[in-house]
C-alpha cells in the first residue's frame, strides 16, 4: 500500500521534474538569444565573406529573419521551437536538427567511453587511497590525481598520440576509423553499433580501437577528480559508527568496504559523476579537435567562430537538456542508494 | 591435422587481407587537411575553398588551366573557341570534344546550357560570377547543334574575364539527363548533388561523411585517366594532428602545418615541401575620403616608404611569402614586378611634411583576429606595421575584432586605416584590377574611399581589351598609377606550404588552389 503510494509519488515528482525542464530550455534560450544578440560581427558578412555584394547580404538577411527587430525574432524563434524546429543553420544551410543527429551520437559515444574509463580508473583509486591513508598506494594516487586534474587536455592528447600511435604504433591515430576502412551504413549514429548492425566485426574493431585514445585523454581530467571525491568521501565514511560496529560485528573488510563504507559514500560521487558527464558531453572541443572527432564540440567551435547563432543556439539547448535530464536521473539513483531519501 | 589446415587457411587469408590492404594502400592517396568550410559538393553553389578543391576534380569545365600557369588556357570539354565581336554583343562559341560522363551520358551542348542558367538560376555565393561579372542572364547560353555551344555577352563584360571565370568550379558541366532526374520541385537536382556526383572529372564522389572524409574514385568513363583508384580526403583541424598523420604514414599530403613544422619536414629525407602560389594579397588599406589623414597620396607614399616588407616576408612569413608591391599578384596576367620601396625613413617623413604633416599624427589600425595570410599572427603583424609606422612619427592605435566587424566597419567606408586580405574570385587580373581601382564598383577601392576616374576607366578599359599586348600594356599604366596614388600598400602575397610523404609523385597546386588528382601516383 505504501509502496504504491510511494511509487505514485515518484512518478509526479518526475513528471514536475520534467516539467520544470521545459523552463531550463525556455531560460537558456532567452539567455542565449539576447547573448548572440550583443556579440559584435555580422552574421551575414561572416556567413556570405567579404565578395558578398550588398544585394546578397540583403537577400540573406531577409530570408534568415535578420531584418526583423530583435523582440519579434526572438518570438518567431520561440514559435518555431515550440514546434521542434531548432531552425536552419547559417552555416551548413542545414536544419540544426539534421546537424545535431549526425553530430551528437560521435560527442555521446566518445562521452559515454571517457566516463567509463573515468569510473574504471578514479573510484577504484580513490578507495585504494582511503584504504591506504597516508601510506605509499595513498601518495601515488594523490600525486596521479593531482597530475591529472592539472595536465592540459591538449599536452596529454598530443604526446599520447606521438608515442602510443606514432612511435609504438599500438594504437591508432586520429579519426573514428581507419581512413581504408568504408563507415557501416547509418542506422543509429554510434560506428560500434552500427558496425555490428552491419554485421562488420573488422570495423567494430577498428572502432573500438580509435575510441580508447581520446576517450582516455577526455577521461583523464574526470578520473582524477573521482579519485579525489571518492577517497574523501571514503574516508569520511569509514570513520562513521555503523563501519566500526559492522568491523566490531567480525564482517569481513571487503564486504565492509563495498557493502557499507562504498555504498554510503557514494551519493556525492554520484552527484560529480552527474556534473562529470554534462562536462564531458558539452567539453570535448580539444579532444575533438586533437583527434578529428566529429562530434558536437567541434561542430559548435566552427558554429560560433562564423557567428551561426541558431546553430550554437540548438546546441546550448540540447546541452541544457541534456544538463537537466542528468541531473534529475542523478537525484533518482540517490534514492536507490539511500532508502531514507524519498521525494514527494 | 585438421588444426594445422585450419590455421594455415586462416594465415593465408590474413596474408591476403594485409595483401589487399597494402594493394589498395599503394593506389590510395590520403589527404590530410582542413575541410571543415566544406557545405557543398554541388559545382553550382560550392564557393568555398575545400568544395573548390574537390569539385575541381569531379567535373569538367569547357577550359582549364594546366600545372601551375594560369595565363594560357587549354583546351578541356571544348576542344576549340572563338570569340567574336557581334556589333552590340560578344559571341563567345566553344566546340565541344567527344567526352563522356561518369554515367556513360555523353557531354552534349544542352549540358553546358543546363550547368550556366541552373547556376545562375540557383544563386549560390558564387553566382555574381555568371550575372554581374559576365553580365549573362538564363537564356544567354544557346545550344547551336549538340556539340556547339553560343554564349552571347554584352559589350559591358570582359570575355577574357568570362574565359578564366570558366576555369572556376561554377562552370564544372553538370550531366543534365542525370541531375534533372534528381531535381525536386525548383531545386535543379541541388539537394542531390551537394552529396553526390555527375560530371565528366576524373573521379566521382563514393561518399562524404561530414567532417570526417571525402572519398573519390576513379571514373572510368574519364578521359583524364587516373592513376590512383581511390582518393581519400581526410579532415583533420590541428597542426599537431596532420604532423603525426603524416609521420605515421596514415596521410600522404598534410596541408596546414605551421611554418615551423614546415621547415623541420624540409630538411627530413621522408618528405617533401611544395610551395604552392596563391592569388591572395595581405594588404593595408587606407581612407582617402575628405579630411581623412591618409587623404594626402604623399601620407599614403609615406607609408609606403616605412613599411618593412622584407622582414614581414622574411621573418614574420619564415619566407613563406612573395615580396609584391603592386596590385595584381604574381602568377596573373598583367602582373607588375615592380618593387620601388624600401625601407627609407628620411624619404617617408621628407614627404609627410610636404604634405602639412612634418610632426605625423594618430591614427586607428583595424586588424582581424586570428591568423592573416601565410599563417602570420594578424596581432604580429599588426604590432610590426605599428613599429614601422612610429619611425616616422605616425602613431597607429590597433584595434583588433573579429573579422565580419571590421569587414562591417570597412564596407562602410569608417575605416582609417585595415589590415586585411583580397584574393580575386576568378584568375583574372580584372578580379582585382576593378575593385581596387574603380570607385563605382562599390568594392575595394570605394571601402577606401578613392575616388580615380583615370584608375577605374583604365581598370575598365583593361577588362574589355581583348588585344594581350594592349590588355597588357594598359595593366602597367594602372599598377604604375596605384604605386603612385593608390590606397593600398600592399604586405606580401602569400604562399601555401603543402608537405608530402616523397611516395606521392605529380602532386601541383596552382595559385588559384586547384590540385589536379588524376596526375598524382604513388
Amino acid at each position: 500500500m505504501r509502496s504504491s503510494r510511494h511509487k505514485r509519488k515518484m512518478l509526479n515528482y518526475i513528471i514536475r521534474r520534467l516539467f520544470f525542464v521545459l523552463f531550463v530550455v525556455w531560460g537558456v534560450s532567452l539567455a542565449t538569444f539576447f547573448i548572440s544578440q550583443v556579440v559584435p560581427g555580422d552574421p551575414a558578412l561572416a556567413a556570405l565573406g567579404d565578395k558578398a555584394t550588398d544585394e546578397m547580404i540583403a537577400i540573406f538577411r531577409v530570408k534568415n529573419g535578420l531584418d526583423q527587430p530583435v523582440v519579434t525574432q526572438y518570438f518567431s524563434y520561440l514559435g518555431r521551437l515550440l514546434q521542434g524546429d531548432l531552425g536552419t543553420s547559417l552555416r551548413t544551410g542545414r536544419p540544426i536538427s539534421d546537424d545535431l543527429r549526425d553530430f551528437f551520437p560521435g560527442t555521446l559515444e566518445l562521452a559515454g567511453a571517457a566516463l567509463l574509463i573515468a569510473a574504471l580508473i578514479g573510484i577504484p583509486a580513490g578507495v585504494l587511497a582511503a584504504l591506504n591513508q597516508n601510506k605509499a598506494p595513498d601518495l601515488i594516487v594523490r600525486l596521479l590525481a593531482l597530475l591529472g586534474g592539472a595536465t592540459p587536455i591538449y599536452w596529454l592528447a598530443i604526446l599520447l598520440l606521438e608515442f602510443l600511435h606514432n612511435k609504438l604504433r599500438l594504437l591508432p591515430g586520429p579519426g573514428r576509423l581507419d581512413a581504408y576502412l568504408i563507415a557501416p551504413p547509418r542506422v543509429t549514429g554510434f560506428v560500434g553499433l552500427d558496425s555490428i548492425i552491419a554485421g562488420d566485426w573488422q570495423v567494430f574493431g577498428d572502432s573500438l580501437m580509435h575510441l580508447i585514445l581520446p576517450a582516455f585523454v577526455l577521461g583523464a581530467f574526470s578520473s582524477a577528480l573521482l579519485a579525489r571525491m571518492t577517497r574523501a568521501a571514503m574516508l569520511e565514511t569509514m570513520s562513521q559508527d555503523y563501519i566500526r560496529t559492522a568491523r566490531a560485528k567480525g564482517i569481513a573488510q571487503s564486504r565492509v568496504v563495498v557493502k557499507h563504507a562504498l555504498r554510503n559514500a557514494f551519493l556525492p560521487v554520484l552527484t560529480v559523476l552527474g556534473g562529470v558527464l554534462g562536462g564531458l558531453l558539452s567539453g570535448a572541443v580539444l579532444t575533438e579537435t586533437i583527434f578529428s572527432w566529429p562530434g558536437v564540440g567541434r561542430y559548435t567551435t566552427d558554429a560560433a567562430i562564423s557567428l551561426d547563432f541558431p546553430a550554437v543556439m540548438g546546441v546550448t539547448l540540447l546541452a541544457g537538456i541534456a544538463y537537466s535530464i542528468i541531473n534529475l536521473v542523478t537525484d533518482l539513483l540517490y534514492a536507490l542508494f539511500d532508502p531514507r531519501i524519498m521525494y514527494a | 591435422m585438421r588444426k594445422r589446415i585450419g590455421a594455415a587457411a586462416l594465415l593465408s587469408i590474413g596474408l591476403l587481407a594485409v595483401g589487399v590492404a597494402q594493394n589498395s594502400r599503394s593506389s590510395t592517396l590520403v589527404y590530410g587537411g582542413d575541410f571543415s568550410d566544406l557545405i557543398s559538393l554541388d559545382p553550382g553553389i560550392s564557393y568555398e575553398f575545400s568544395g573548390g578543391l574537390i569539385t575541381d576534380n569531379l567535373y569538367e569545365t569547357l577550359v582549364k588551366f594546366e600545372g601551375e600557369d594560369l595565363s594560357t588556357l587549354k583546351p578541356s570539354i571544348a576542344a576549340r573557341w572563338t570569340v567574336k565581336d557581334a556589333g552590340s554583343s560578344w559571341k563567345v562559341t566553344f566546340n565541344l570534344a567527344n567526352k563522356k560522363f561518369a554515367s556513360g551520358n555523353p557531354v552534349t551542348a544542352a549540358d553546358v546550357v543546363y550547368t550556366f542558367d541552373r547556376a545562375i538560376a540557383l544563386k549560390g555565393n558564387g553566382s555574381f560570377l555568371f550575372d554581374e561579372v559576365a553580365n549573362m542572364k538564363i537564356g544567354s547560353t544557346k545550344a547551336l547543334g549538340k556539340s556547339t555551344v553560343e554564349v552571347t555577352l554584352p559589350k559591358t563584360a570582359s570575355p577574357a574575364a568570362f574565359l578564366n571565370l570558366l576555369t572556376f568550379n561554377i562552370g564544372g558541366i553538370v550531366d543534365s539527363v542525370l541531375v534533372k532526374t534528381k531535381a525536386v520541385g525548383n531545386d535543379y537536382g541541388s539537394e542531390w548533388l551537394k552529396r553526390n556526383s555527375a560530371g565528366s572529372g576524373s573521379y566521382s564522389l563514393n561518399r562524404w561523411d561530414q567532417n570526417q572524409q571525402v572519398i573519390l574514385d576513379a571514373n572510368p568513363n574519364s578521359s583524364l585517366k587516373p592513376k590512383l583508384s581511390r582518393i581519400i580526403l581526410r579532415e583533420m583541424k590541428e597542426a599537431n594532428t596532420q604532423k603525426i598523420a603524416l609521420e605515421s604514414g596514415e596521410i600522404d599530403i598534410a596541408e596546414n602545418l605551421t611554418p615551423d613544422m614546415v621547415k623541420a619536414k624540409a630538411t627530413d629525407s621522408k618528405f617533401n615541401v611544395y610551395k604552392a602560389d596563391s592569388l591572395r594579397l595581405q594588404y593595408l588599406g587606407m581612407n582617402t575620403g575628405a579630411g581623412s589623414v591618409f587623404e594626402d597620396a604623399r601620407v599614403r607614399q609615406a607609408v609606403r616608404w616605412a613599411v618593412d616588407q622584407d622582414s614581414i616576408v622574411n621573418v614574420l612569413a619564415g619566407g613563406n611569402a612573395r615580396k609584391v608591391q603592386t596590385i595584381i599578384p604574381a602568377g596573373l596576367f598583367g602582373f607588375n614586378p615592380s618593387n620601388p620601396y624600401s625601407v627609407n625613413v628620411e624619404k617617408a617623413k621628407g614627404l609627410l611634411a610636404a604634405a602639412g604633416k612634418p610632426n605625423g599624427f594618430e591614427f586607428e589600425m583595424l586588424v582581424p583576429q586570428g591568423s592573416c595570410a601565410a599563417g602570420v599572427p594578424c596581432a604580429d603583424l599588426a604590432a610590426k606595421i605599428q613599429s614601422d609606422l612610429g619611425k616616422i612619427g605616425l602613431k597607429a592605435n590597433i584595434k583588433q575584432i573579429v573579422q565580419s566587424e571590421l569587414l562591417g566597419i570597412y564596407r562602410a567606408q569608417k575605416a582609417q586605416m585595415v589590415i586585411v586580405g583580397w584574393s580575386p574570385d576568378f584568375p583574372d587580373p580584372d578580379g582585382n584590377a576593378t575593385p581596387m581601382s574603380d570607385y563605382g564598383a562599390k568594392s575595394l577601392a570605394w571601402r577606401n574611399a578613392w575616388n580615380s576616374p583615370a584608375a577605374g576607366k583604365l581598370a575598365q578599359q583593361a577588362a574589355l581589351e581583348t588585344n594581350s599586348t594592349k590588355r597588357a600594356a594598359l595593366y602597367k599604366q594602372l599598377t604604375e598609377l596605384h604605386l603612385e596614388e593608390g590606397p593600398f600598400a600592399i604586405l606580401y602575397q602569400p604562399k601555401v606550404p603543402v608537405t608530402l610523404s616523397t611516395t606521392v609523385k605529380g602532386y601541383l597546386r596552382n595559385a588559384q588552389g586547384q590540385v589536379r588528382f588524376e596526375k598524382i601516383s604513388k
